[in-house]
């Protein structure tokens, strides 16, 4: 391909993408060092970020625990489908994605319908004799829902990354005088770290930004920082401070998609495709 | 013989700064079959892609039929390729891919499938024009691709290392096809190939190549028995490239001695490259040789034994018919006619040595990797 | 190990699985209630196919998803194939710059963009209403678009670059080229790039969420506001028909896939190539339908102008909507007046009205705040003067209604309701000699079944009352102490609540909580162990909401002839009698079940009424000041 034909290809849609990605930021950033009444600029909105670093330190803990508690779940499970038939890893995988193409609200809804106090889980467990016990509004509850919610996206890059690893590498392995648990902690596991990284991070970001989640399954003290821009913005009429929000949270998200990308999770294509 | 088709003047090439052809100067007749050979890197590939239209050189012209062509878009010259790994359209199966050119000239329904039937024929490919792409050996895969290009009556027919994907038999098979394709269609060939042997055996005339330079052209065995430089002489078979002294006209010295030899016009005490064959080289008993050496290394080859001798410090490679040990004193005689003088050039001294025998024998045969574009 | 992983394998469905179960469950309950079957019905489709508003949104989705999809898949496409021509440092910034959207959480895309348009709509162009289906549409274009790219760059990549190379040796010119070759080779990535982008457009809600307006909303945002209130179970019909859709397509779609790789794997039988090209164009016919139908919605919708769109903003569960037997009040307005249709949307209180008006980017023509609320906007200069010529039936209005103290002269408003707050408690678990007063809000006894007012106005003047300030005192100091009162409180609260509060007090997950009377009916209507309390000893707010015309409104005749509408005795009475609500026009009275009429939460004695105040206006840094320390509570 000539140069300019490839200049003149990609042009609009690098400036389309400036335009919607890059200038939105940097209003972001206008509204955040302004004051929300009058307009002038203003560093007041980010000295009261101090205030929610607490909110924001809970909501790294809650989604970090939520990608770990995924990936305890996710790998054998992604192991198992990838060591299935051609057509029952079809049709496994698809099961897998397809609650991703419903309404997460409602999914999460029928989470509160189960775990309620007055919920299904409730009333069998106090049918069988166990009695009620406080399931949501719970750092757990709100745990369980990222977990749930956000499982898939764990599950999908982690097959991806194990289907393609060579079988003739386990082969080798085991030729080599390796035991089942060797084979796979020296071997398996190692081919599986992109896969791991970048089933961390699809499951860390939409974690840490959730606001239903935290809305419909915690309590008053299981605020997420999700929860707060969404109220500045919505409620609070503080769209100042929520961008201010924005700003630290985009700032810790790209941070941590950095260290992953340190730790070679994607390369330019970026590893976010399953 | 017939007339001139296609014409390069100091055709320059420079990607990022980086001269890939540096000054090429190169004609070509009507039904002629020229082979550019060279090895990696040395500019041939993109010689041809300058000739196909998909690079516009730096400087320099391309004229075909007299009329400069620089700008003329692929689609718009009379020049067919055969691509490297077929470039065959995965999606189309045998018959849309041969017919592929035709469609998109919008030629008569009838017409096109008469022409695809007859190229078929040609290719031997009768009875395969449903197939899909994917389920075809190698060797039909090129026919395909042949077939493609030859069925737009190209003026030229252009192939980038046709061969190089095939098996060792496969290719010599393809290599008589080829020929014969070329013949009986009598359309210009312009071949690229590393392969010195498939070059030597098809063309009427080679072009050699490197460090995008052309180092000689000429027929076959003109380019065999008469290289031009250390480059040529090594590159194009066998050689024992030694420092040499042209003394007068059939007369040259090396190795402290003095030899008839066939050449002339040359300054009187020149510093000559001298080429001696492997295969030209006769074994004698120590005592009537005009040199002595002993045997480091054999190699049966099948055919013949490759023996290394050693000869005062500076190793030859003979090629022999008869067993002689590792350790064994021979003897060898050179014939005038056996012995090349070539001027000197950046080449000298690069090549010809065999005192690290495999290393450069590897270098010579790996030499089937991918050219750089 | 194995038999491990295959226990957790089944597990982990069972568990991904489980809560659509229940949803799909709950589309075939007789009752309201997800937790309780109380007995098999098809009815909830009936109702679904009937409900013409979620087929309406049902409707936007999918065209904002399609078309979306269609530009992004095309215009993404010709992108993939320029950056891929780029030089590998230029294709690298490119690269970086897709990956943008991908990495950035939604809630931070959403905020972003909806900031953008309200930037460049509102402040640099002066437009009122920023946010429409454009803006919608745009957001939607800008997070497929990564999708499309890396599903096609890496097809481009591994395409045999001497294809195109062949195409045009052959005689094609570049364009030819990229349709007869280069396309064919690329196509999976497309494919797969579309699904992707169409699945996350159609199921996206964090950025719509933000982005779009009110004139023009999607399934999921709606969605959203509908799991606030106690959810119609016709929505999980919905859901059930849609996962159903989805899963057959889904498994046609592999099971055809499956199909043709074991036909590949052995010689491609004809008839298996036959059927595959057939299910490929009926899926290429159903997209182009599809996209025809988006195509065609945007010439179309220009003309359907013609008719007015009314935009009304109001509480939610604030007007009858035609269950329980009761009049469909909007409808019955569209049929009178068949030239104005009406787009309804909701909030759950004065605030969050309030940031939606002042963030802009939106157009409403009506909307029914209360009256603190009413005297902040006329300060701010939110409001439209009323021609009341437009509004005979402000006539029927009773007159201790008018001149109030947030519409002196009557000049920006029209009483809609009026009514008290008060506790409403579960008499099966609380019981009544704690029932003593807003203190019992703080009784730990019942730690974890309270709610509270989700709003700072509402939840500070409980506080207030309870301190024995004054509710519209401006001392930050007396401030400060309803706010570390309120902040005792948060431990043993249930949750902050609006909207939510009809389905978690209907079904007993909580037991006590204050709100409004009219709507604290509502709810003892759906269960007899509920009932109301009004502290009139400490006070209680005293409030009227009433129909006013905010200054972004486009339609402003059509806003005074349904203001006038709503005020028609007969239509207020009907009105009233669903809602609950106390109503301003004695004359409606004469509509309306007499029961509702002579009951005494909705019409004290005019003693008790003694007792309550109204909300006053509070100058701006005050309110700024309360809704900070409210944020504070509720985030610290």
């Amino acid at each position: 391909m000539k140069k300019n034909n490839a200049l003149l290809l990609s042009t609009p849609y690098i400036v389309f993408m400036v335009i919607f990605t890059l200038i939105p930021l940097g209003v972001v950033a206008y509204y955040a060092l302004t004051d929300p009444a009058t307009g002038a600029f203003t560093l007041e909105n980010v000295k009261n970020l101090g205030m929610y670093m607490p909110v924001l330190w809970q909501s790294i803990l809650y989604s970090l625990v939520s990608a770990f508690i995924c990936l305890l779940l996710g790998y054998p499970v992604a192991y198992f489908i990838a060591h299935q038939s051609a057509t029952a890893q079809k049709i496994l995988y698809m099961l897998v994605m397809l609650p991703m193409c419903m309404s997460f609200l409602l999914r999460t809804l029928a989470w509160v319908g189960l775990l309620q106090d007055t919920g299904i889980i409730n009333d069998i467990l106090e049918t069988i004799g166990i009695g009620r016990l406080q399931l949501i509004r719970t750092p757990a509850a709100v745990v369980l829902g990222m977990v749930y919610n956000y499982l898939p996206y764990m599950i999908l890059p982690l097959y991806s990354t194990i289907v393609k690893i060579d079988h003739r590498l386990i082969e080798a392995a085991e030729d080599l005088g390796c035991n089942s648990v060797q084979v796979f902690s020296k071997v398996v596991l190692p081919l599986s770290v992109p896969g791991i990284l970048s089933g961390i991070t699809m499951v860390f970001v939409p974690a840490v930004s959730t606001f239903y989640i935290s809305q419909k399954l915690g309590g008053t003290d299981t605020v997420l920082i999700g929860d707060v821009i969404e109220r500045q913005f919505k409620q609070g009429n503080n769209p100042n401070l929520g961008a201010a929000l924005s700003l630290v949270l985009m700032l810790l998200v790209f941070v941590c998609t950095g260290i992953m990308n340190r730790f070679g999770a994607d390369d330019e294509e970026g590893g976010v495709i399953a | 013989m017939s007339k001139e088709l296609i014409r390069l003047r100091d055709l320059t090439m420079e990607f990022d700064g980086e001269r890939i052809l540096d000054g090429i100067n190169l004609y070509f007749n009507d039904h002629e079959f020229l082979t550019l050979l060279g090895p990696s890197g040395c500019g041939k590939t993109t010689t041809l892609r300058i000739i196909g239209g998909f690079l516009t050189p730096t400087s320099g012209t391309v004229t075909f039929d007299g009329k400069v062509i620089n700008d003329v878009p692929p689609y718009q010259r009379q020049i067919n390729t055969v691509f490297q790994r077929y470039a065959l359209f995965p999606h189309l199966d045998v018959y849309d891919n041969i017919a592929f050119g035709l469609k998109v000239a919008k030629l008569p329904k009838d017409e096109i499938d008469r022409r695809v039937h007859e190229m078929l024929e040609i290719v031997s490919l009768k009875g395969y024009e449903n197939r899909r792409i994917d389920n075809l050996s190698g060797g039909q895969q090129q026919r395909v691709a042949i077939a493609r290009a030859l069925v737009n009556q190209p003026k030229v027919l252009l192939l980038d290392e046709p061969l190089a994907a095939l098996d060792l038999r496969l290719r010599k098979d393809m290599q008589n096809e080829l020929k014969r394709i070329q013949q009986a269609t009598g359309i210009t060939f312009i071949y690229v190939t590393h392969d010195q042997e498939e070059a030597l055996s098809m063309s009427d005339t080679v072009v050699v190549m490197d460090k995008g330079r052309i180092q000689q052209i000429g027929r076959p065995e003109d380019i065999y028995n008469e290289p031009k430089n250390a480059f040529v002489a090594d590159f194009i078979g066998e050689s024992n490239i030694l420092d040499g002294t042209m003394l007068s006209d059939y007369k040259v010295r090396f190795f402290g001695r003095n030899f008839d030899c066939v050449d002339k016009g040359f300054a009187p005490n020149e510093p000559v490259d001298v080429v001696i064959r492997p295969e030209d080289i006769d074994i004698v008993p120590p005592l009537e040789g005009h040199l002595v050496g002993t045997v480091t290394s054999v190699t049966f080859k099948g055919l013949n034994y490759d023996i290394i001798v050693d000869f005062r410090g500076f190793k030859w490679l003979i090629q022999t018919t008869d067993f002689h040990g590792v350790g064994t004193t021979i003897g060898i005689r050179l014939n005038p006619e056996d012995i090349h003088i070539m001027h000197k050039s950046e080449y000298s001294g690069m090549f010809g040595d065999y005192s690290s025998y495999s290393a450069e024998y590897d270098e010579l045969t790996e030499d089937a990797g991918d050219e750089e574009e | 190990m194995k038999k491990a992983n295959r226990i957790l394998t089944v597990l982990m469905f069972i568990f991904l699985y489980i809560p659509m179960i229940v949803l799909v469950v709950a589309s075939f309950n007789t009752g309201k209630d997800i937790t309780n079957f109380e007995g098999f019905t098809l009815n909830r489709y009936v109702e679904l196919f009937q409900d013409k508003h979620l087929l309406n949104l049902l409707r936007n989705s999918i065209i904002v998803s399609v078309l979306s999809t269609a530009i992004a898949t095309t215009f993404g496409t010709v992108a993939a194939v320029g950056i891929n021509g780029l030089s590998p440092k230029l294709r690298k910034t490119v690269m970086t710059l897709t990956n943008i959207p991908m990495t950035n959480p939604d809630i931070v895309t959403g905020v972003s963009l909806s900031l953008l348009f309200v930037f460049v709509g509102s402040r640099l162009l002066g437009q009122r209403d920023s946010l429409t289906f454009w803006t919608l549409l745009i957001a939607h274009i800008t997070f497929n678009l990564p999708y499309v790219i890396l599903n096609v760059m890496p097809k481009l990549k591994q395409m045999d670059s001497s294809l195109t190379d062949a195409a045009m040796d052959l005689g094609c010119t570049p364009l030819q080229a990229f349709f007869k070759v280069t396309l064919h080779e690329i196509m999976p990535g497309i494919v797969s790039g579309a699904i992707m982008a169409f699945t996350m457009s159609l199921d996206d809600f964090v950025i719509s969420y933000f982005v779009s307006g009110l004139d023009f909303v999607t399934l999921p945002v709606e969605i959203y506001s509908y799991t606030k209130k106690p959810i119609q179970p016709k929505v999980y019909a919905m859901f059930t028909l849609l996962f159903g859709l989805i899963f057959v397509l889904m498994l046609t779609m592999n099971l055809l896939q499956i199909r043709s790789d074991r036909a590949k794997g052995a010689r491609r039988a004809k008839v298996d190539s036959k059927t595959m090209r057939t299910v490929k164009r009926a899926v290429a016919g159903i997209a182009a339908a599809c996209l025809l139908l988006g195509v065609g919605y945007l010439f179309v919708a220009p003309h359907a102008q013609e008719q007015i769109t009314l935009n009304v903003y109001n509480w939610g569960q604030y007007i009858a909507d035609g269950s329980d037997g009761s009049m469909e009040v909007i409808a019955e307005f569209e049929r009178r007046y068949p030239n104005i249709k009406v787009n309804y949307s909701t909030y759950d209180s004065n605030e969050i009205m309030y940031s939606k008006l002042a963030n802009g980017g939106i157009t409403v023509d009506v909307i029914i705040p209360s009256d603190y609320m009413i005297a902040r906007l006329i300060e701010e200069d939110m409001l439209l003067e009323l021609d009341y010529d437009n509004i005979p039936n402000y006539q029927y209005i009773d007159e201790s209604f008018r001149n109030t103290a947030y519409d002196p002269e009557n000049k920006y408003s029209v009483p809609y309701t009026w009514g008290t707050v008060g506790i409403l408690y579960n008499t099966k678990y609380v019981d009544e000699a704690d029932v003593t007063g807003w203190e019992l809000l703080w009784n730990v006894e019942y730690a974890g079944k309270i709610l509270m007012f989700g709003n700072s106005r509402d939840a500070f003047g409980i506080a207030q009352y309870l301190l024995g300030y004054d509710v519209n005192t401006t001392d930050k100091a007396e401030l400060q102490a309803c706010a570390e009162k309120l902040a005792q409180q948060k431990p043993i609260l249930q949750q902050y609540v609006m909207d939510e509060i009809f389905a978690t007090m209907q079904n007993e997950e909580a037991w006590i909580a204050p709100y409004y009377a009219g709507d604290c009916l509502t709810m003892m209507e759906a269960n007899e162990n509920l009932a109301f309390y009004l502290p009139e000893n400490q006070g209680f707010n005293l409030f009227i909401d009433a129909m006013c015309i905010p200054s972004c409104a486009k339609e402003k005749e059509a806003a005074e002839t349904f203001i006038n509408f709503l005020c028609d005795p007969e239509i207020a009475g009907a009105n009233m009698d669903w809602i609950s609500y106390s109503t301003p026009l004695s004359a409606a009275k004469e509509y309306m079940d007499p029961e509702t009429v002579s009951d005494p939460i909705s019409y004290p004695s005019d003693e008790i009424l003694a007792n309550g105040s109204s909300y006053a206006f509070l100058p701006e840094d005050i309110s700024r000041y309360v809704e900070s320390l409210f944020m504070e509570v509720r985030n610290g």
